[in-house]
């Protein structure tokens, strides 16, 4: 039976590690042919190596010129470009009042202006193409104010922003753009950071963990916000446009 | 590939229109569907046309008897319950000052307190953990829509007893999620069409263009409310999924 993906073609930023690589290996698995990106040329090669037809592209998102490149390189080896998802994101927590200038560019010029980028020279390859979708990785924290990582918080803000804005001007040219929202999900990103964050808050060793029992139930998997990248990417959300997804085990349904 | 594999699921409003679009999908997805319904005559008619895997029965949703009738009748005819689809519903279309107190009461009993019987209803027989409830709510449950005072009121409080259940049941297991979509091409959108077209002074559909770039298809909802009824949304609860062809995203 043909996946919900045949025949397109998609590229992944970020996808050589957590869950830019579970998509990568979803969109593989629903028939795409997919392009894992990531700024770690040897990650990326090595996740391209174990996704049947997946190809490597090095891409710097802070880049125009290395996100142009890898548009065009897609379009060369492929012969077009249907589905782009802008993942690539980084993020540590510094209190805003220790941020220095430096921490909140490096954070939003990847976060942000990487996702303005990969919109800005993959929304044309994708309607040479004759149209699909742009899937943004953004973040619960868009939607409220999350301690110690304003800048990452703010980013993803500007990026459910950008969602929306894109949707706009893409829609009459064939173009969906839409928002995936996980909350805090198992990834070395998150649990690298377990115990500065309990350190900066004042938590006693394990209390991280406790209070995404309390709010998420428990992470999320990447496997899971990929399944929901592989919805918004395929024909079956082909009336969702410019929204957000959100996915966090409840955390966003409950204030308190 | 058939997500919904061996489930067995109740529709409420499932004769035409979205639910019976969403019973559709689901038994072409694997699922056996209990076809429920205020007209019992149409909901026969559609379980005969899903075949084997379908039944009907005859529910009133402002009747708690009839949901707690009609999860038996799915327990009997399928040997469990698996997924709820909360789907009934009605709208009335005129100036807000203009709805009467029964238009109002119908409204509420219907798409409100109609919702909350089904969940409570389906909660003696979901699974724990496993269960799944999907609610219809509406793009109006979001953001207010003229004309649809009561209906918009109405579709916010699901989205509101969508949240809250689902925080209430997390620790059961039990997933419960809205589906908020803009205009759809059903019976009720031609029954509305030409009374906005005479209020607003617009054509409907060059206003549907406009806002949502066309008006959405039975289909797509079903498509949401699959992906939300099956364990490719493991993680979803508590959310409020929006079908509206970029409508919200939209300042202009």
């Amino acid at each position: 039976m043909a996946g919900l993906l045949q025949g397109k073609v998609a590229i992944i930023t970020g996808a050589g590690k957590g869950i830019g690589k579970a998509i990568a290996e979803a969109y593989a698995g629903e028939g795409a042919t997919v392009v894992v990106s990531d700024i770690d040329e040897g990650l990326a090669k090595e996740t391209a190596s174990r996704i049947p037809g997946a190809s490597a592209i090095a891409c710097d998102v802070r880049s125009e010129e290395q996100v142009k490149s890898l548009v065009d390189q897609t379009v060369a080896q492929h012969g077009g470009l249907q589905i782009m998802v802008p993942n690539a994101g980084i993020g540590r927590p510094v209190p805003l009042l220790n941020m220095d200038y430096e921490e909140w560019r490096a954070v939003t010029s990847v976060n942000l202006d990487g996702v303005f980028l990969c919109i800005r020279y993959g929304a044309p390859a994708i309607i040479a193409s004759g149209g699909g979708a742009i899937v943004n990785i953004c973040s619960i924290t868009a939607q409220a104010g999350t301690p110690l990582i304003g800048h990452y918080s703010a980013a993803k803000a500007g990026v459910m922003s950008l969602t929306q804005t894109a949707c706009q001007e893409l829609r009459g040219q064939g173009v969906r753009v839409n928002a995936v929202l996980p909350g805090f999900v198992e990834t070395e990103m998150v649990t690298s950071v377990k115990g500065d964050f309990e350190r900066m808050l004042g938590f006693p060793e394990g209390q991280f963990d406790q209070v995404i029992a309390m709010k998420q139930g428990r992470y999320g998997k990447a496997e899971e916000v990929a399944r929901m990248a592989v919805f918004l990417a395929s024909d079956r959300s082909s009336f969702s446009n410019g929204s957000p997804f959100v996915l966090d085990g409840g955390c966003r349904a409950s204030l308190l | 590939m058939a997500e919904l594999e061996g489930k067995r699921a109740l529709v409420t409003g499932a004769a035409q229109g979205l639910g019976k679009a969403i019973a559709t999908l689901f038994v072409e997805r694997g699922a056996k569907v209990m076809i429920s319904d205020i007209d019992e005559a149409g909901a026969k008619l559609a379980a005969d046309e899903l075949g084997e895997s379908a039944r009907a029965i005859r529910c009133d949703v402002t009747q708690e008897a009839d949901h707690e009738a009609a999860v038996q009748a799915t327990v009997d005819a399928f040997g469990g319950l698996d997924i709820l689809v909360n789907n009934a519903g009605i709208e009335v279309v005129k100036p807000l000052f203009h709805h009467t107190e029964q238009e109002f009461d119908a409204i509420y009993n219907i798409n409100v307190k109609g919702t909350w019987f089904g969940m409570r209803a389906a909660m003696a027989a979901l699974p724990q953990p496993g269960g799944v409830i999907v609610n219809m709510a509406s793009l109006a449950g979001l953001g207010g829509v003229p004309l649809f005072g009561a209906y918009s009121a109405s579709k916010a409080s699901v989205v509101q007893l969508t949240r809250c259940a689902a925080t209430e049941l997390k620790p059961m297991g039990i997933r419960i999620n809205a589906v908020c979509p803009a205009f759809i091409a059903t019976a009720m959108v031609d029954r509305l069409a030409p009374i906005v077209t005479e209020i607003v002074g617009v054509p409907f559909d060059d206003l549907a263009a406009l806002k949502q770039g066309r008006v959405g298809t039975p289909q797509e909802v079903a498509e949401m409310v699959a992906f939300l009824a099956s364990d490719e949304s493991s993680w979803c609860t508590g959310g409020a999924y929006v079908l509206d062809g970029g409508l919200q995203a939209g300042m202009l």
